[in-house]
């Protein structure tokens, strides 16, 4: 196993060994903030809410070509960038004798006066830097959705906008596709020399297999490890705990565990893939989990979250749970014992807790297509629509028969310890019309099922009332009334 | 003009420096600041030994080790810097570290034993009205008589308001570094918005005299108010570390702990008793101000003062009775931020109006229009001063149409007629908001600035850049007085050394005071300059002298008008100065004048003049989530003759948006110990880029400039955060409508889905 990294900056392959100022769960940001020349990268809040420390990773992709994507290096750990190319806002502009070029994307947001404080500046052009490689003429859907993931408390966001939509109109030319062929070749010198990764420092093991079988035998070995998907749970117990996590198995860079097969009645998703991926595949036939994913965090979060991890923590909170749940998804949990497949619904055991044993690993997260007699939806209510964690989430599902109820799930996040379902609301609808009066009836014994807490999000009150809310919700939107 | 910001290509190229961007040499300490988790306690025990000794750790200091005095309030000395004996708010410094990494300092921190002894901590402005914790003397401003004009008039309705506090999240958290120089001679390189009361506090705490102490502020990753005294606590900590390691020191708060130690805007609670007749006009008014102070005085009084002000918005009010009153509570001391305290004056007096209109079954935006300043009569606010070139109602009259509000709100009921989950609300707010000090002193700036033999100029001003565009629009006055082009000119970073005794940069008045002050300079320097080419000009001609009344800079050239021909261009004739030992430099200085108040009777002419504005909001709630959207809102507002179209547009929609946050989403809670729940983004939401109005019209009003500041203009940093009043009270409407505005819905600020939801569910029940 190797244990150095290798990725390429500024334009050159740059090798790090490990040691006291840089360990393996040092996060990006912290490294670049660290050396003189990438200043331009900023910390806003070390929990990947406010993008400031947003930059660009280079991946190289199966057609030989770049793949580019925003990410908050603050929850990045610096192996998982092993083999990919790290862009800074520093790499946008060109040196011409003694003439800045600026970017398309930065020479917009001078112009119209996109920046006030600028303190955000770095993290939001690194932003429209990645939507400019990638979507030509977006949408404002899909400014609003590449931007949501940086705040700026300056400028009320229109220029920024307007800057977006002026830029994104060259179909992504600019001196990286000029120098892309170079890059390609750096970094498949990189990979080709990659061995799967073992750092040892005084205090940390950190792992980074290339396949699931050694990832088995790993886990096997270290059942106390912390498993990483995108870490962008796990790196806030670095960044804001100050933890030192012993021995981590990062599952990054498991090719296997990203693929995705699709058949006539069921879409099986690799546990690695990013929920980026997962949002975009799931577009037309499961909308609902389209839906879901979003609103799940921003589109940097995304792009480093994975299926896997918002399953792994079993969290109460986490949005695929509840909707997995209306879905009835299976889940598929590996290790050296071999294989198994458990149903969603009795995947949760307990707060945080799941049926995974110990030297297992999710790998694949299984969902069958609706029949077109059942509806799936999703709802989430939090205090900001955008980039904010559940205070009530639901995941309902409805069968009909004529107007007859043949099947139903309404499952709930933040309403308990446990993502936990409305049961005694299901029995009573169940086999019963899907109208506005068993709606009505329904909805006190949803209230009833539940005993939610007051916290920092809302009080129980608020919950209560918008659990059962969201059913009829559910029943206006399902039977089209305003 | 519409020239970009001044730093524009450096944020865009990440070239902008920032307190923590710095390079300093590797003798770098990290600060950290060690607090108090609890809000009122004994300190029975500190035990900082095992600190002092971990390796990496160069000191460790409390109280004990301040060679100054132990004080940091800015105006009343009620704030230790750090505790002696007793802390009053979770938050408060306790400790300082400085060591080699943060790892270490994270470290040593473990090792330090804080033993509390918990004492009754006031957590609510509830119960600091209730023991009557007064911060400072209860304040009133009146004119008439309220109660006689209660008794007679036609309906009364009283009632209460709470407003929240607000974080101000500016991205940059608090940040300063101190480097040593000889003896005690200290750089500090502060994130502040008042050099000079960061020099001043820093030369207090370490008992030096403030010639050793040099601050210099080159620009803030935001400020809001947040950094006016508060940008002084890491300043001071770090000089402290600074003094007593000789090595650099930087603090940069973690922006949990920012969140948790520093003060935010004040709540407050809101008690009012209003007097109207059948048409809706107002007889009388008698408004409560309390506010939360937090448990220093800090800024608290002058931020009450300007919510009395305030009390009155856009409105004639016969008889009217402001009391104001600032508690003391258990929580960090809240302070300035946008607006400082004219938000929650504004948002009682639109809450009144808003009653008067359900109350009478009309429509809110003819209330506010019957009830505006008049232009030659009503025009006498309740402090005496007149509302001079009141814009209300140009901007009312034009708004109304270009919004199309009667249509819309035609549209409005007929849609909430038609849909029974979702409903939608309309409103309008006007604002008008005083510019200046209302401590009439800090009206003063002042300048410096340099002419270099090869014709650049670097000016000097006492303003601070934290956003907000004074540096370009300083550049662009400085261009347009000395007759230059910008390119010759850079603004300097703030420097206490260069310009010294200034007031904050604050009250939206950095360019009104600061462009006034430069211009001043430049008057110097001109003076000088013209008058040694009149007699340059005249030499070749005695007998036809160029006279310096005609001696002209314009486009980079000096000339004689009369004689166009005698010319020289000025990056020559800065040589030529200099050769005939004419002086290139020049302070300048201005004070605002007259203005002046008494603020024991609250009478007087605390403004120099009143910035106006008007919104129009339309917003659909989800009633059975209470989310709601912002549809449209339409601003017109009024800058006088905008000296940065782009940069005065900037402001404008910034301010709205921060101030949909307060009245919206951005909520402070805090547990019944006194401990923040929001103290990250994580639960702290501001908006983000998907909260804008969908249609998002902002029009700055053309054609009225303001003969009272800098070339015609008018300050626009505050003003404008009022207008989303709008879409508060336009969700309040489209609240209202789920009880076919038969009933007053409960309502506060910041209406979060949790208060829309409760309050539709209780509407519910009455209807
Ligand atoms: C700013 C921000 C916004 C967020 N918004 C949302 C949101 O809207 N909705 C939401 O639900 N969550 C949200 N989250 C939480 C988090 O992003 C998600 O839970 C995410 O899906 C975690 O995935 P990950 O791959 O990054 O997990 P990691 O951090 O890598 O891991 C999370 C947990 O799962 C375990 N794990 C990871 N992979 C596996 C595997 N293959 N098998 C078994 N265990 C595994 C890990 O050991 C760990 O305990 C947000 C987080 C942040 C920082
Ligand atoms: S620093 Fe805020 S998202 Fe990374
Ligand atoms: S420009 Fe200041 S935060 Fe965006």
């Amino acid at each position: 196993m190797q244990q150095t990294i290798s990725f390429v900056l500024d334009g050159k392959i740059q090798t790090l060994t490990f040691n006291e100022t840089f360990g393996p769960t040092t996060t990006v940001l912290n490294f670049l903030r660290k050396s003189a020349e990438h200043k331009g990268v900023k910390e806003g809040c070390a929990e990947g809410d406010c993008g400031a420390c947003t930059v660009v990773i280079g991946e190289l992709n199966t057609d030989n070509k770049i793949t580019y994507k925003a990410m908050d290096s603050c929850l990045v750990f610096l192996p998982m960038i092993h083999g990919k190319q790290l862009i800074t806002v520093e790499n946008l502009k060109q040196q011409k004798g003694v003439t800045e070029v600026l970017h398309p994307v930065q020479q917009e947001m001078v112009d119209c006066n996109g920046s006030q404080c600028g303190y955000c500046t770095p993290g939001i052009i690194m932003s429209m830097f990645s939507l400019y490689k990638n979507e030509n003429n977006p949408a404002k859907e899909s400014i609003d959705d590449a931007l949501t993931g940086n705040l700026c408390r300056c400028t009320g966001y229109k220029p920024i906008i307007e800057a977006t939509a002026k830029a994104c109109v060259n179909n992504g030319e600019d001196h990286f596709v000029r120098n892309e062929k170079q890059i390609v070749e750096l970094l498949s010198q990189i990979k080709d020399s990659t061995n799967s990764i073992g750092i040892n420092t005084a205090t940390q093991k950190y792992y980074q297999p290339k396949t699931k079988a050694e990832a088995f035998e790993m886990r096997n070995k270290m059942q106390d490890s912390v498993l990483v998907g995108g870490a962008t749970d796990v790196a806030l117990r670095v960044t804001k705990r100050h933890e030192v996590l012993k021995e981590i198995i990062d599952l990054s860079n498991i090719e296997e565990l990203k693929k995705c097969t699709i058949t006539d009645y069921v879409i099986k998703f690799g546990a690695g893939m990013s929920l980026e991926e997962v949002r975009k595949i799931s577009r037309n036939e499961l909308s609902a989990l389209h839906e879901t994913l979003s609103v799940f965090g921003s589109r940097q979060i995304r792009t480093l979250a994975t299926f896997g991890g918002n399953l792994g923590s079993g969290s109460p909170i986490g949005d695929t749970l509840p909707i997995l749940m209306a879905y009835d998804a299976e889940i598929k949990l590996q290790g050296v014992d071999g294989d198994r497949v458990v149903k969603m619904n009795n995947f949760i055991l307990g707060y945080r807790q799941t049926d995974r044993k110990p030297n297992e690993i999710i790998t694949s997260i299984i969902i069958n297509k609706p029949s077109t007699n059942t509806i799936v939806k999703f709802y989430k209510v939090s205090k900001r629509k955008d980039l904010d964690i559940s205070t009530v989430s639901a995941g309902f599902s409805v069968t009909l028969d004529k107007n007859k109820v043949s099947g139903i799930t309404l499952a709930y996040g933040g309403m308990a310890a446990t993502t936990k379902r409305a049961t005694e609301a299901e029995v009573f609808l169940m086999a019963n019309e899907w109208t506005r009066e068993n709606i009505e009836q329904a909805m006190p014994m949803i209230e009833k099922a539940f005993t939610p807490i007051s916290d920092a999000r809302s009080g129980a009150e608020f919950r209560s009332v918008v659990a059962k809310n969201l059913l009829m919700k559910f029943w206006s939107e399902t039977s089209n009334q305003k | 003009m519409n020239i970009p910001h001044d730093s524009a290509t450096k944020h865009v190229s990440g070239q902008s420096v920032y307190i923590d961007d710095i390079l300093i040499n590797s003798q770098l300490l990290v600060g950290r600041v060690v607090y108090s988790k609890h809000a009122h306690a004994k300190i029975t025990k500190l035990d900082l030994e095992a600190a002092k000794k971990f390796h990496g750790v160069h000191a460790v200091l409390s109280y004990k080790d301040i060679p100054g005095h132990n004080q940091m309030g800015p105006v009343v000395h009620d704030e230790v810097c750090l505790a002696v004996g007793i802390v009053e708010c979770i938050g408060q410094a306790i400790v300082l570290i400085a060591a080699e990494t943060e790892e270490i300092a994270i470290a040593a921190e473990k090792l330090i034993t804080i033993e509390y002894e918990p004492l009754e901590a006031i957590l609510d402005i509830r119960t600091a009205i209730e023991k009557n914790t007064l911060l400072g003397p209860v304040r009133t401003m009146q004119r008439g008589d309220a109660d006689a004009a209660l008794k007679k008039t036609k309906h009364i309705i009283t009632g209460e308001l709470e407003t929240g506090a607000q974080e101000h999240w500016y991205l940059e958290t608090q940040s300063c570094v101190c480097v040593p120089g000889e003896q005690q001679e200290i750089i500090a390189y502060s994130s502040t918005q008042h050099p000079s009361e960061t020099q001043a506090i820093i030369a207090e705490v370490l008992g030096v005299g403030k010639n050793e102490i040099v601050v210099e502020t080159r620009r803030m990753g935001g400020a809001f108010g947040g950094k006016e005294t508060q940008g002084n606590w890491t300043a001071a900590w770090s000089a402290l570390l600074c003094h007593a390691t000789k090595r650099p020191v930087k603090i940069r708060l973690f922006r949990d702990d920012d969140q948790i130690m520093t003060g935010k805007r004040h709540p407050y609670l809101i008690r009012y008793e209003v007097g109207f007749d059948d048409a809706g006009k107002i007889d009388a008014m008698k408004v409560e101000q309390n506010a939360d102070g937090g448990y220093a005085t800090d800024l608290s009084l002058a931020i009450l003062e300007r919510a009395m002000l305030h009390a009155d918005n856009s409105y004639y009010i016969p008889n009217i009775l402001v009391t104001g009153r600032a508690y003391k509570t258990n929580h960090p001391s809240n302070t300035a931020y946008r607006g400082f305290g004219g938000p929650q004056g504004m948002a009682g007096m639109e809450t009144i109006i808003d009653r008067i209109a359900r109350t009478l079954k009309k429509d809110a935006a003819d209330i506010r229009k019957l009830n505006f300043y008049g232009i030659d009569k009503d025009n006498i606010t309740h402090y005496g001063q007149e509302v001079e070139l009141n814009r209300l109602h140009v901007l009312y009259d034009k708004l109304i149409n270009t919004s199309e509000y009667y249509a819309r709100r035609k549209a409005v009921n007929e849609f909430n007629v038609k849909n029974e989950f979702y409903k939608k609300g309309l409103a309008l707010t006007p604002v008008k908001f005083g510019i200046s000090f209302t401590t009439s002193f800090l009206n003063q700036a002042g300048a410096l600035v340099n002419i270099y033999k090869d014709g650049t100029i670097l000016v000097n001003h006492g303003g601070t850049e934290m956003g907000q565009g004074l540096n370009t629009k300083i550049l662009q006055i400085a261009a347009a007085e000395l007759g230059v082009s910008n390119a010759k000119i850079k603004v300097n970073a703030t420097n206490t050394s260069k310009v010294p005794n200034t007031s904050a940069t604050a009250a939206s008045a950095g360019t009104d005071l600061n462009g006034m002050a430069v211009k001043n300079a430049i008057d110097t320097l001109k003076e000088r300059i013209t008058g040694l080419f009149a007699k340059e000009f005249s030499k070749s001609s005695p007998e036809n002298p160029s006279l310096q009344e005609n001696i002209a800079i314009e486009n980079d050239l000096i000339f004689d008008r009369k004689n166009p021909d005698r010319k020289i261009p000025f990056d020559e004739a800065m040589n030529v100065c200099n050769f005939n030992q004419v002086s290139l430099s020049a302070t300048g200085f201005y004070k605002t004048p007259n203005i002046g108040w008494d603020k024991a009777t609250g009478w007087g002419k605390p403004f120099n003049y009143f910035a106006f504005g008007m919104c129009v909001s339309e917003v659909m709630v989800d009633t059975l989530t209470g989310f709601y959207k912002n549809l449209r809102t339409d601003i017109l507002h009024d800058v006088g003759e905008s000296i940065n179209h782009g940069i005065d547009k900037g402001q404008i929609e910034g301010a709205y948006i921060q101030g949909v946050g307060w009245c919206t989403t951005e909520e402070v809670k805090w547990n019944d110990k006194g401990h923040l729940l929001n103290h990250s983004p994580d639960t702290y939401k501001i908006p983000s880029v998907q909260d804008i109005p969908e249609d998002f019209r902002v029009e700055i009003m053309q054609g009225i400039p303001n003969p009272n500041a800098i070339r015609k203009s008018k300050a626009v940093g505050e003003p404008p955060f009022m207008h989303a009043f709008a879409t508060w009270l336009a969700i309040k409407d489209a609240i209202s409508a789920v009880g076919d505005h038969k009933h007053e819905p409960k309502f506060k600020l910041p209406a979060t889905n949790e208060v829309i939801l409760l309050s539709i569910e209780e509407l519910k029940k009455r209807h």
